[in-house]
This record gives structure tokens, C-alpha cells and sequence, in this order.
């Protein structure tokens, strides 16, 4: 119980601003600068990564104990 | 109607209603559509598919999961299963009783495999064609690989199943349900991998390459369906042994104080868990190609037959290796046993393991080299594939260490493994001029590459796991196999495999094509097919004295209580046959696993002061 | 794996068991989707579907936001928030349908080739087939929970299914994070 309950709520809609940024960060590039398919590439791994980290909590099989955040 | 109560009776006739039930829905749904209400292949798919989720439910392997969808509270173990045979024919969530129902299918399979390449064998004995027509002996040398790797895809589950929890000092899988579905699987996809028999066969060998398989009768989609089919369960059953060797080793017992098979089985697993995934695709985008008309494989649509063959071989090279990790796994764990010396290198070998799953990954393009793939990617794969004879390297160099000044004892299942380490040392060595580019454009898809690979399964699987029924039966049973019929089967099948496999090897290099029903008699090959021949059939009577001393042990075998072969092995300080809880209590590892011959040494104590630690 | 494997509670053993089966199983399926990123680049490499950017935008859209609730039913009921568990499950439900119907309703609808016209049909249809079928179960794991969610099946300490279903629905979300741009974004379209 490392967090309370408005904290949690409130990183998950930091999350979810974050994330809908960078879709429209990938829309709009794809509709402007279309060469820049790099950039695509990389915005989708650091979303995945945030999903991840943030929704997935993948820190949490890595823990002994089976406590709760 | 006690026969009902059999799981597998309600299975098989489940599935027979399910399958029609399947075919009706699709055509009632094609009819809907507008579509032609007939159409076979569709039919033939949906009710396939529905016939094996039917199976599942009659046998109930899903039962408490359909429980736990209900909302109510189900345990992991019900209670004891039936006593007697008949707990092996219904769901069992034992890890014991899974482990023999595995094994005793992989032997059955084996067997209906085995007798497939007697009838081509047969067939093979002189040039010109005998009594199979090319189709049916197209068929047969399909599912003859195909049933075998369902086979070896089983034995492998049988052996880890049975194994690794006993191993680790854990009461059960981590997830015995899962285990429970992972075998129950298995038996409606070997239905639908020998129904192709009686569908028309198919005629594309158990690569299913396309644009042939894109063209072959229906039954080859039964064959995709059943081979995906296998491979679910040989995904689910990874997953599992990788949390059970993770999360429930006895106190004590970290990674590299586990005994060496967990290693090999660990390893195994990692493969079986990923690549495993990339056949099912490559064989699930066939079957949809060809049931929507899809363009994936065909160029016509802008497809690429080559695209299959990367995405096939990513997991059916790694597959050769979840073939023969477990069984190298067997010899390291044997060998100490009978040589009474410590197993040299215990680390060296457990990471052997692990590298070799690991390259695996990045050797799957040296099965291409001549089928017109980018030519960038040859020698790369080449330098890759080679690389795959150090770690093996290192497992020779540690059983050579660990026989040498051994005092070895020499009964069967030592014979077998010594059997292996030979057998294999020579699939080794007839790797390499496969994997690299200037030979392979000379031996592919000769006979050399079937001696090769039947040697490299011969030493990797099938000497071990034969091993390893013969070394762990007391465990299983009770009862020790027959020591006479047992070195019967031995000098029997060993001399039987050398002609065989030598002489595939000789005529492949002179020219002999592998997967075609007829050659050339001006190849003057037909004697040697005579011999090949004879050797395949003095091999299969060895499998019956195999069979035969099975049967009768496992009723009318001499008793064997307690640790038959002095192991330090934990599964041996106990009763045999295992108890339904496995250990009383848990016990402790205290020392090294194959510290043989060293005086005051010991692995594991059973009964550590206080249980409460 | 360490001494105190004992005293844990038969619960969280299992927990932490289940944990790591479940990411197991997802690295294990998003071979799966590899596979098929490698066909998408390997049959079409800078070409991409002829398809309309901006429904691709929406369902994008819908599909995070679902994750978004997703997320926050697991907050609740980690925290004991019951009615907040099931509005928010229920709105994840909504919106899953919500995508399935964006996409097998209107994008395979209105998508101007069929799925045996050419790669780039082919490999759009199998993508997003085979996504929508994960879409589709996440959608009944979803069911499941939330029906045994008012029955009052979870609690604050013991909610696995809960947590699954969320690491399952967001898997599927991460799996659109690449499927978008492969399908929408990237390259110029195949004419």
C-alpha cells in the first residue's frame, strides 16, 4: 500500500493525457511529415513502454510478496 | 454404462457430435449468407474445430474453468483420482498421472508412426513402384514426421511432466489445471492429424510448404488444424514447467544446485513457450488462404511463398532442439549415476543447455539455402548455425569428463545412454556440412539429410527416453522392466540403426532424393535399400521386444522398493511408487546435486529439523 | 524460492504464480503478433493500406480510453471501491464493443478491397482479424468479471481475475500501439 487511492487515480489519468498526446503527436506527423517513419517507430515503443509500466504494472511479477499497491 | 465414465469415451464421442454439429452451423451460416449452403472445406474446418473444443468439455478439461466463469470457488485438486488403470483414461490433475498419460501416448504415437515408415520402407525395397501408389506414399512419409514429432512433442511432456516437479521437491505443476488441458489437447489433434489417412492425404511431407499445400486436398487442413492444435498444448505445457521451475523449488535448491534435467527441461521450455507460436501462424495463414482466398503465399495476390518458410522455420529449427535438450538432459543426469563420479562441469552444462535454446533462435534460415531466399542472410545463418556446435561441444567434453575413471555399472539404462552419447556424436558431426552454404546446395534434400537427422533424433531422443523408461519404470511403478529383454532391445536396435543410418547417409551423398516414392534402378541403389530395409524391420522388432517388456512388468516385473540405482536424485529417497502428495514434508537441499563417490557428501535432507523454515 | 516461501499465505504464493503465468503467456502471444508485423513488413515494406486515417484515429482513440477505465476499475477495487469497479469495468466492456464495431462494422465495411484482394488486403484483414479476436475474448473475460463482479466475488485483497482481465485488455491495447501505425501511418498507400 505504497500509494493512496486518489494518487492511483490520478496517475492513471496522467497516463492516459500522456498517451493520447502521443497519439495525436503520431497523427499528426503521419499526416505532415510522412518521411519521419522513424519517429512513428519510436513513439510507439515509448507508448507501449508507458502501457506497461504504468497499466501493466510488470514491476509487480517481479516482487516475492503478493501485496497489493 | 460404466464405459461413460471413462473422460476419454465422452471425449471422442463428443467430438463426433461436435464435429457434425460444426458442419451443420457453417452451412447454416453460409446459407444465411447467400453463400452455395455446401462448401467441404469450410465444413470440414468449422466442425474440426468445434469437434475439438467438444472434446475438451465431454472429457472435462474445462470443467472448472466453466465453474470459475460461474463464480463459484474451485479447488486446485479434487480429492484422490480413481484407484486403478482408470484414472489414466479421464482428467487428472496428478503431475504423476499426467507425466504416464503423456508417455503412453508418446509410445502409442510411436508406434503408429514407426509402422507408417515400415509400409514406405516396404515400398522402397526395390525400384519401381510395389503397392503404395505415390499418393498414399506421399501420405504416409507426411505423417510418418508429423506423428513422430507429435510423438517425441509428447515424450518430451511425459518426461518433464513426471520429472520436474518430483525433481524440485514440489507437490504438484504451478498450474495443474493447465497441465490437465495441455495433455487433453493433444488427443483430439492426433484425431485429426491420422483422419488425413482417410480424407484424401495430403501430399506436401509435415512441411505443409506452400504454394503445394495451398493446392492439396482437404485433408491438409486437418493436418494444420491438428498440428496447431499439438502446439497449443506444447506452448501451455512450456509455460507451466518455466513457473514450476521458477517459483516452487524446495528450500535450498537454487538454480544451479537444481538437478541438470530441470536445466534441460527449463531451456526446452523457453523455446516451446515462444518460437512454438510461429508455426501455429504460418500453418493458421494456409489454412486461411486457403479458406478466404487470401494472397500471403500466392504471388499472383502479391504474396511470397519464402515469407512461410522463414516464419515455419523459426520455430522448427528451434523444434529439433525442444526434441533433444530433454534427452541430452537424460544422459548428463544418467551418466553420473552409473559412472559413480561427480558430473563434470555441472554449470558448464547447465548453460550449454540454455545457449543452445538461445541460438536456436538464429539458425532458421540454413533449412533455406536453396530455396531462392535473400542471399545476404547465408552466411550469416551459416556462422550462426555452426556456432550451435560449441555449447553441444561442451556437453560431449563434460560426459567424456564424467565418464573417465569412472566406475562404470553397465545396465540398460546406461546402455542406452551410452547408446545416446554415440548416436548423437555422430548427428553432430554430420551437422556442420549441412549448415554451411557450398555443401548444403550439394546434400539438400538427399538421403544424407535424413541419415543426418535420424541420428541426431535417434541420439537425442529416442536413446535417452528409452533410457529413461527403463532407468525411472521402478519410480513409476514399483517394478523394475525385464534386465534380459531390456539388453535384447538394446543389441537389437543399435546395430539395426547404424546400417540404416550409414546407409542413408552413403546413398544420399551419391545422389539419393529424399520424400519420393520411386528411383532411378540405374542408380544401382536397390540393393542397398534391400539392406536399409531389413535393418528398418530388425529395428521395429526391437521396438516389440520394447513393447512386450512393458506389458509384462508392469504386472509380472521383479519388485524394486526404494532407490534402486543408489541415486542422490530426491524422487529416490522416497516410496515408489510416488506418493499422491509427493513429499510428506518439504525436504532441504543441503549440498551439491552429483557429488557421487565423495565421501560424507549429501544433496538433500530429507527430514530438515524444523519444517518450519 | 527462499526460506519464506513458507510463511506466505497459500493466496499470494499462488498470486505471484499466476503473475508470472499470465506475462508468460503474453510474451508467449505477442510472438503471435511479431509474426505478423514481420509479414506486414515483408509483403507490403513502405506501402500501407488504402484505408481512411481518421476512423483509424477514432478507434485508436476509443480503444486507449478503454484502457484508461480498464485501469481504473483495477484501482478501485484494489482499494475496495466497488461502485467504482463495476461503472468503470463496465464502461471498458462498452467501449471494447465499441472498437469491435469500428472496426469489423465499419472499417471492413467500407475498406475498399476485400480480403482476397492482393497482400495488402490480405495482411489487413489477418491483422486486424486475428486483433479482434483477442479484442472479442478480452470482451468476455470482461463479461465474466463484471458479472461475478456484482455478485461480490473480489475483494481489496483478493482480486486476481481483476487483474488479469486488466493485464489481458491492456496486452491488447500495447498489440494496437504497433498495429496502428503499421496499418494507418507508416509508408505511402498501396494504390
Amino acid at each position: 500500500m505504497d500509494k493512496n487511492k486518489g494518487a492511483a487515480y490520478t496517475q492513471g489519468l496522467i497516463t492516459l493525457v500522456v498517451l493520447a498526446v502521443l497519439t495525436g503527436a503520431e497523427y499528426g506527423i503521419a499526416v505532415a511529415l510522412p518521411s519521419l517513419w522513424v519517429a512513428l517507430i519510436v513513439i510507439a515503443l515509448i507508448k507501449a513502454a508507458i502501457v506497461i509500466q504504468f497499466f501493466m504494472h510488470i514491476a509487480r511479477v517481479f516482487r516475492e510478496e503478493g501485496g497489493h499497491s | 454404462m460404466k464405459i461413460l465414465k471413462l473422460g476419454i469415451i465422452r471425449g471422442v464421442i463428443a467430438q463426433i457430435v461436435g464435429t457434425a454439429a460444426g458442419v451443420g452451423l457453417v452451412t447454416g451460416l453460409r446459407a444465411l449468407m447467400g453463400l452455395p449452403a455446401w462448401a467441404a472445406e469450410p465444413a470440414a474446418v468449422g466442425g474440426a474445430l468445434i469437434g475439438i473444443i467438444c472434446f475438451l468439455a465431454g472429457v472435462g478439461a474445462l470443467t472448472d474453468w466453466w465453474k470459475w466463469a460461474l463464480g463459484e470457488e474451485v479447488e486446485d485438486h479434487h480429492g484422490p483420482d480413481p484407484r486403478g488403470w482408470e484414472r489414466y483414461f479421464g482428467v487428472s490433475v496428478d503431475h504423476k498421472v499426467i507425466g504416464i498419460q503423456y508417455g503412453v501416448t508418446s509410445v502409442a504415437l510411436l508406434l503408429v508412426a514407426g509402422s507408417f515408415a515400415l509400409t514406405f520402407r516396404t515400398e522402397l525395397v526395390a525400384s519401381g513402384i510395389q503397392f503404395l501408389s505415390p499418393a498414399l506414399y506421399n501420405t504416409l512419409m507426411g505423417l510418418h514426421g508429423i506423428v513422430m514429432i507429435a510423438a517425441i512433442l509428447l515424450g518430451v511432456g511425459a518426461m518433464s511432466n513426471y520429472l520436474v516437479p518430483l525433481m524440485i521437491g514440489a507437490r504438484d505443476m504451478a498450474f495443474p489445471r493447465l497441465n490437465a488441458f495441455a495433455y487433453w489437447v493433444n488427443v483430439p489433434g492426433a484425431v485429426l492429424v491420422v483422419s488425413t489417412l482417410f480424407l484424401g492425404g495430403f501430399d506436401t511431407g509435415w512441411t505443409g510448404y506452400p504454394p503445394l499445400s495451398a493446392r492439396a486436398p482437404l485433408a491438409m487442413q486437418m493436418f494444420f488444424l491438428g498440428v496447431y492444435v499439438v502446439g497449443l498444448s506444447s506452448i501451455l505445457g512450456s509455460l507451466n514447467i518455466i513457473v514450476t521451475t521458477l517459483r516452487m523449488r524446495a528450500p535450498g535448491m537454487n538454480m544451479f544446485r537444481m538437478p541438470i534435467f530441470v536445466w534441460a527441461s527449463f531451456a526446452t521450455a523457453l523455446i516451446g513457450l515462444t518460437a512454438t507460436q510461429l508455426i501455429g501462424l504460418s500453418f493458421q495463414m494456409v489454412m486461411i488462404q486457403r479458406l478466404f482466398g487470401m494472397g500471403f503465399f500466392d504471388p499472383e495476390k502479391g504474396g511470397n511463398v519464402i515469407l512461410f518458410q522463414h516464419l515455419f522455420w523459426f520455430y522448427s529449427h528451434p523444434a529439433v532442439y525442444v526434441f533433444i535438450l530433454p534427452g541430452l538432459g537424460i544422459v548428463s543426469e544418467l551418466l553420473p549415476v552409473f559412472a559413480r563420479k561427480p558430473l563434470f562441469g555441472y554449470k558448464w552444462i547447465a548453460m550449454s543447455s540454455l545457449a543452445i535454446a538461445l541460438v536456436g533462435f538464429l539458425v532458421w534460415a540454413h533449412h533455406m539455402f536453396t530455396a531462392g531466399m535473400e542471399e545476404y542472410l547465408r552466411v550469416p545463418f551459416m556462422y550462426a548455425t555452426l556456432l550451435v556446435a560449441v555449447p553441444t561441444g561442451v556437453k560431449f567434453f563434460s560426459w567424456v569428463g564424467t565418464i573417465w575413471r569412472g566406475k562404470l555399472e553397465f545396465p540398460t539404462p546406461m546402455l542406452f545412454t551410452l547408446g545416446a552419447v554415440v548416436v548423437f556424436l555422430f548427428g553432430g558431426l554430420t551437422g556442420p556440412p549441412n549448415g554451411t552454404v557450398a555443401t548444403d546446395l550439394h546434400l539438400h534434400d538427399t538421403y544424407w539429410v535424413v541419415g543426418h537427422f535420424h541420428n541426431t533424433m535417434f541420439g537425442g531422443f529416442v536413446y535417452p527416453f528409452f533410457a529413461s523408461i527403463y532407468y525411472w519404470f521402478p519410480k513409476i511403478t514399483g517394478r523394475k522392466l525385464d534386465e534380459r529383454l531390456g539388453k535384447i532391445h538394446f543389441w537389437l536396435m543399435t546395430p539395426a540403426f547404424w546400417v540404416m543410418t550409414f546407409g542413408m547417409m552413403w546413398i544420399g551423398l551419391l545422389g539419393m532424393r529424399r520424400r519420393i516414392a520411386d528411383y532411378d534402378p540405374a542408380q544401382g541403389f536397390d540393393g542397398v535399400h534391400l539392406v536399409l530395409t531389413i535393418a528398418a524391420f530388425v529395428l521395429a522388432t526391437s521396438i516389440l521386444v520394447f513393447v512386450i517388456n512393458l506389458i509384462f512388468s508392469v504386472k509380472g516385473g521383479e519388485a524394486a522398493e526404494g532407490n534402486v540405482w543408489r541415486s542422490r536424485s530426491p524422487e529416490w529417497q522416497i516410496a515408489s511408487p510416488a506418493p499422491e502428495h509427493n513429499y510428506d514434508r518439504p525436504f532441504k537441499v543441503v549440498g551439491e546435486p552429483y557429488d557421487y563417490g565423495l565421501p560424507g557428501s549429501t544433496y538433500v535432507d530429507m527430514n530438515p529439523a524444523m519444517a518450519g523454515d | 524460492m527462499s526460506a519464506d516461501t513458507a510463511h506466505m499465505t497459500d493466496y499470494k504464493f499462488k498470486l505471484s504464480n499466476n503473475r508470472l503465468g499470465l506475462w508468460l503467456f503474453i510474451l508467449s502471444d505477442s510472438f503471435v503478433f511479431g509474426g505478423l508485423l514481420v509479414t506486414r513488413y515483408y509483403l507490403l515494406g513502405g506501402h500501407r493500406p488504402e484505408l481512411d486515417q481518421m476512423l483509424g484515429l477514432i478507434v485508436t482513440s476509443v480503444l486507449l480510453v478503454s484502457s484508461f477505465f480498464m485501469n481504473r476499475a483495477e484501482t478501485a477495487i484494489a482499494h475496495g471501491d466497488r461502485q467504482n469497479f463495476i461503472v468503470s469495468t463496465a464502461i471498458t466492456m462498452i467501449l471494447g464493443i465499441g472498437f469491435l464495431v469500428g472496426v469489423i462494422g465499419f472499417e471492413w465495411r467500407t475498406a475498399p478491397f476485400g480480403p482476397s484482394d492482393g497482400a495488402a488486403g490480405s495482411v489487413f484483414y489477418m491483422m486486424t482479424g486475428m486483433h479482434a479476436f483477442h479484442v472479442l475474448t478480452g470482451v468476455l473475460f470482461l463479461f465474466v468479471v463484471l458479472r461475478n463482479g456484482l455478485r461480490g466475488r473480489y475483494s481489496a485483497e483478493r482480486h486476481w481475475a481483476v487483474e488479469a482481465c486488466a493485464n489481458y485488455w491492456h496486452f491488447v491495447d500495447v498489440v494496437w500501439i504497433f498495429f496502428y501505425p503499421a496499418l494507418y501511418l507508416l509508408g505511402t498507400p498501396a494504390g
